[in-house]
């Protein structure tokens, strides 16, 4: 276990010092502190606009980290031999795996964090709003798009163990696309007052949808942009979400250490 | 030293169930019922936008479109507003705003050179607005929204304004101060003592409030809902409402008997083409007296007399049939007669006049009179009559004065045997105008003057 | 006692598009715990590859490995042995100190004490608080040495361990690896440093395309040293004459050259050229080094096997001869076959 820790503990360091990183975030942050100019809006229209681009941009620039962070994990440490040092070491692979993945979700959960607590400061600062409940509200959603990253990078993680790291960037962000629009097309798939669908296609939609990880269950962010509305069984949704994403990071990371455990590095 | 896959695999195997039990039973439904977006085409975006609406940034792009629209609306560049307003609302249909903006847009803001809406333009901001509601079931707002639509720009549709006003005072989060509106709305809609229990339950209410904290607001309001009460229970006694519900409205004398007879007549002349002059009489002096006047395809669809039916179903049609006219305005009544030129040549797209036949509608409708004017007509018309014009049927049990000509479209457009010859048509009572109706700016007020006119 | 290292005949294949490449090839390797081990050859000639397997890092085609008496891979025996690679890459943002914190949690080591003392071995005490960013490439080298001895380890792989480092350098590592000995490790360097492995290895293995061609201790591998005869005013043929295969000649400008064995007689090669007209310059007998060792190792290989030698070393063996004959097992045939 301390040489996973160890071993996310480094990749954390390494992360959080990468210029490519640092320039994606720093644009991100950026984007949060200017959207505040958008003056032309009506109060409430001006707050609603506010929320929905700061919580985009979140969403958006920590995608691009989560994936442009995992994608070279691997690749790099094979192309600068450390891993050399690290496996002749007491470690197994499954656990340098383990320990890369935690040290990315490690530095996408800091960089998340810094993006958030920008945002609540340009709400409270600028914006005027201290109210625990508002900035609450609004706090809660990047959580689960923290949750939704680090799925996304086990996705990165895993299709590192065997691809490189132009061709995982553009398998990941496809994965990222299809999960993010799979659950509206299985609507109309499993819609049953449609009768002009085959069942075939709504069987194999049901089963392309349990299969693809669903990155549309954690854009949460509708009911903190649009405030009131009644979220029925919000609690044991994100339960069940949290529950979710653990289950398919596992089962990511198993998938990945078995492929990995059989590379020649 | 390898990992050994057979208890690895039987782990995912098991994880891979548990997801999938997870997603079907838990995650998805409850995302169905709260997050789900709306179903429907989005051809209208851009393919960077699809993308990004796509990867879960559906809020993103809706907010970036709306600071867009917020450009064009400042521009005046109207047309180009109304497929954002579409598209955001499809993005995240819970933007409030954009279905409330949208709605009073389209109701309003496409106008002709005169300032005359485009009326066909209305069923959309209604199935946009009902579209709002079933959205956003949480809140008031777009109940509300709805509401004033047919109390305000509609009108003479008030069993609709009820039902919305009534949805909207249901939500908790409906203000104080606009929960008087439904009063009125019933009011308008001859529910009377609905309207007196209304207030009076909203009294009781606000008076547990005001025991509660005694803030100005709390008090201000009271104030008001009494206030409107105060009125309601003067107008039911002067109006003859509550010796009808008591049996002794014969045995004295009210405001509303004997019905008064408003005098109508009408003569239409078309001026130039796509130009018609518009003169009558409406014998009620006090100012304040609209007359509907309607011009419109003889066969416009679902179209009902002196107006269509504005709700016509959930689909949003931004683009309204364009081979199609109905222009709707409004008679002004001074000195007890209207004279107005109203000039369609300016707004061929609004007006195409490609249908053969016309008809040219009055309509009145005393449910929309100001309150003075109603102290005499009474809520439903009791207190009004014409001799020749009134009609219980074009509204059934509604009191209204309402009659029709017809044009065809070579008169509308001076076409053929109309090239020099001005066509004419008038309600068979039409006498022309007096000359004491004829000075136009002078606007007589009884009992203002302290010297009445001479000859009186 | 076990064997530090054996390998009984290893093979690692690997697919290419023009069919399987053997890049290591029935190797069979025996190192006595306690010895430095020198294991050479030319680029590419499969040393990498060979301790990857060893490491458990890749995995052999066919064969076997045994570290320390267990199976390569063994993360027990990781306990046990370190691993220096080539041109290692550390961390950058970490200092000295930080670097060797990180490897000793790998083996769950918490001492910081231990690791500085470490750092003081290698002479990095004054910069272990610096990036690593800001360190020579010796200075690097010598981390590297540092971390692969915190878990004070019973068997050494240094890969190429002196590769690029400047000749100051190079002593201070040596004489590092010359400790290790005394200090009872077993120690296994790859190289292509032959003067450095020359001095400081027991014994040593050669191999060439994946095959051992020559494996034994050193004093027996370099019996047999070379006379070198230099001559001037010297007939060109006269250096044909010397020509018999096992001398090298050279003749530039009557300036003659001639590199023989020294199981031959000189005097033979004196009287021709004095008969010649010639003048004996002088006549030096040569210990056979390391350097030679290869080059017959390597050369006899690519004449067996028919290809054009790709020596690092260029000069020797070139006089290749295709005869398309299969190439023998040269496993172990070489060891100890020098009189």
């Amino acid at each position: 276990m301390s040489a996973i820790l160890s071993i996310a503990k480094t990749t954390l360091g390494e992360a959080i010092r990468r210029r490519v990183l640092l320039v994606i975030l720093l644009i991100g942050v950026l984007f949060l502190v200017i959207a505040p100019g958008l003056e032309a809006l009506s109060p409430r229209q001006e707050a609603t606009v506010l929320r929905a681009l700061t919580l985009g941009v979140i969403q958006l620039t920590s995608a691009v980290i989560a994936i442009v962070l995992t994608v070279y994990l691997i690749p790099n440490e094979i192309e600068r031999r450390t891993i050399y040092t690290i496996l002749s070491k007491p470690v197994l692979r499954w656990q340098f795996l383990v320990g890369k993945y935690l040290g990315a979700v490690f530095a996408l959960g800091l960089m998340m964090a810094l993006m958030t607590a920008t945002m609540l400061l340009v709400f409270a600062v600028m914006k005027g709003q201290t109210s625990v409940d508002q900035l609450g509200g609004l706090a809660r959603v990047p959580v689960m798009f923290f949750v939704q990253m680090s799925l996304l990078a086990a996705v990165a993680v895993f299709f590192s163990t065997f691809v490189t790291p132009v061709v995982n960037f553009f398998l990941s962000g496809g994965v990222y696309l299809v999960g993010s629009v799979f659950n509206s097309l299985f609507e109309a798939f499993a819609d049953p007052s449609r009768g002009d669908i085959n069942p075939v296609a709504r069987a194999l939609a049901t089963v392309v949808q349990v299969i693809v990880p669903n990155f549309q269950n954690f854009n949460v962010q509708n009911s903190a942009i649009n405030p009131g509305q009644v979220i029925q069984g919000e609690l044991s949704y994100t339960i069940g979400l949290i529950g979710y994403a653990l289950f398919y990071i596992a089962i990511l990371l198993i998938a990945g250490i078995l492929i990995f455990d059989r590379r020649e590095v | 030293m390898r990992v050994k896959p057979a208890p690895l695999l039987a782990a995912a195997a098991a994880l891979f169930l548990g997801q999938a039990t997870v997603q079907t039973t838990q995650v998805y439904p409850l995302w169905k019922k709260n997050y789900a977006p709306i179903q429907g085409d989005y051809t209208g975006l851009s393919p960077e936008h699809f993308l990004f609406a796509l990867a879960g940034f559906r809020e993103l792009i809706a907010g970036i479109l709306w600071v867009r629209a917020d450009a064009f609306f400042d521009e005046g560049n109207f047309d180009a507003i109304l497929p954002i307003i579409w598209l955001v609302t499809r993005l995240d249909p819970h933007q409030i705003d954009v279905y409330a903006t949208g709605m009073w847009h389209i109701a309003y803001n496409f106008t002709d050179e005169g300032s005359r809406s485009d009326r066909r333009y209305i069923p959309s901001a209604t199935a946009l607005g009902v579209e709002g509601t079933k959205n956003n079931e949480h809140t008031y707002e777009l109940f509300f929204e709805t509401g004033w639509l047919y109390y305000h720009k509609i009108e003479d549709a008030y069993p609709e304004s009820v039902k919305w006003f009534t949805e909207a005072t249901k939500r908790a989060d409906m203000l104080p101060a606009r929960r008087n509106i439904l009063n009125n709305a019933l009011q308008r809609n001859n529910e009377v003592e609905k309207a007196s229990d209304y207030l009076f339950s909203l009294l009781d209410e606000a008076e547990k409030k005001l025991k509660e904290s005694g803030e100005f607001q709390n008090r201000q309001n009271r104030d008001t809902i009494e206030q409107n009460y105060d009125n309601l229970l003067v107008r039911m006694a002067q109006r003859g409402y509550l010796a009808k519900k008591g049996g002794y409205y014969d045995t004295w004398q009210y405001d509303t008997k004997p019905p008064f007879d408003v005098g109508f007549s009408a003569q239409v002349t078309v001026l130039e083409p796509r130009k018609i002059q518009v003169v009558g009489t409406w014998n009620v002096l006090p100012v304040g007296t609209r007359v509907r006047i309607v011009l419109r395809d003889a066969d416009y669809p679902r179209a009902i007399p002196a107006a269509m039916e504005w709700y016509q179903g959930d689909r949003i049609n931004l683009d309204p049939p364009k081979d199609l006219t109905f222009m709707q305005d409004q008679l002004f009544v001074r000195n007890q007669r209207f004279n107005r030129t109203i000039d369609m040549s300016r707004d061929l797209t609004m007006y195409p006049f490609v249908s053969d036949r016309f008809v040219v509608e009055f309509y009145y409708n005393p449910r929309q009179a100001p309150a003075y004017i109603q102290d005499k007509f009474g809520w439903n018309g009791e207190g009004m009559t014409d001799a020749n014009f009134l009609n219980t049927e074009v509204r059934p049990g509604q009191r209204v004065v309402y009659t029709k000509m017809e044009f065809s479209r070579d008169e509308i457009l001076r076409r053929g045997e109309w090239a020099d010859k001005a066509p004419v048509r008038q309600t068979s009572n039409y006498r022309g105008l007096a000359p004491s109706q004829l000075d136009r700016e002078i606007i007589r007020v009884p009992g203002i003057l302290a010297q009445p006119p001479a000859g009186q | 006692m076990s064997l530090a290292i054996e390998t009984r005949d290893l093979v690692k294949t690997y697919k290419t598009r023009s069919g399987q490449t053997h890049v290591v090839d029935r190797l069979n390797l025996r190192v006595e715990p306690g010895e430095i081990f020198g294991f050479l050859g030319p680029n590419g000639a499969g040393k990498t590859t060979t301790i990857k397997i060893l490491l458990g890092i890749i995995y052999q085609t066919s064969g076997q490995a045994f570290v320390l008496g267990k199976e390569a891979g063994d993360i027990q025996v990781h306990r046990q042995i370190s691993y220096l690679p080539e041109k290692p890459y550390y961390y950058e943002h970490m200092t000295g100190l930080e670097i060797m914190q990180f490897y000793a949690s790998l083996f769950g080591i918490k001492d910081t004490e231990h690791c500085k003392r470490l750092l003081n071995r290698v002479n990095l005490g004054n910069d272990m608080n610096r990036p690593i960013s800001q360190y020579s490439k010796g200075m690097q080298q010598r981390v590297g040495l540092a971390q692969s001895l915190l878990n004070d380890p019973q068997l050494l792989f240094l890969d190429e361990p002196t590769g690029g480092l400047d000749p100051i350098a190079h002593i201070e590592i040596r004489d590092l690896i010359l400790q290790f000995r005394d200090e009872g490790k077993t120690v296994f360097i790859s190289s292509h440093e032959l003067s450095d492995v020359e001095r400081i290895c027991d014994r040593v293995a050669i191999i060439n395309k994946g095959e051992v061609v020559a494996q034994g201790a050193l004093e027996t591998l370099l019996v047999g040293g070379r006379i070198e005869v230099t001559a001037n005013g010297c007939p060109a043929e006269l250096a044909d004459r010397m020509r018999d295969g096992h001398n090298v000649v050279s003749l530039n400008q009557g300036r003659l050259i001639v590199d023989m064995p020294d199981d031959k007689n000189p005097n033979d090669v004196v009287t021709a050229v004095q008969s010649a007209g010639g003048e004996i310059v002088s006549v030096i007998p040569r210990r056979k080094r390391l350097e030679d060792l290869f080059l017959e190792a390597v050369s006899g290989d690519d004449k067996a096997k028919g290809r054009q030698t790709i020596s690092m070393l260029g000069s020797g063996g070139n006089d290749a001869v295709a005869n398309g004959q299969a190439a023998p097992a040269k496993t172990q045939d070489t060891k100890g076959d020098n009189p």
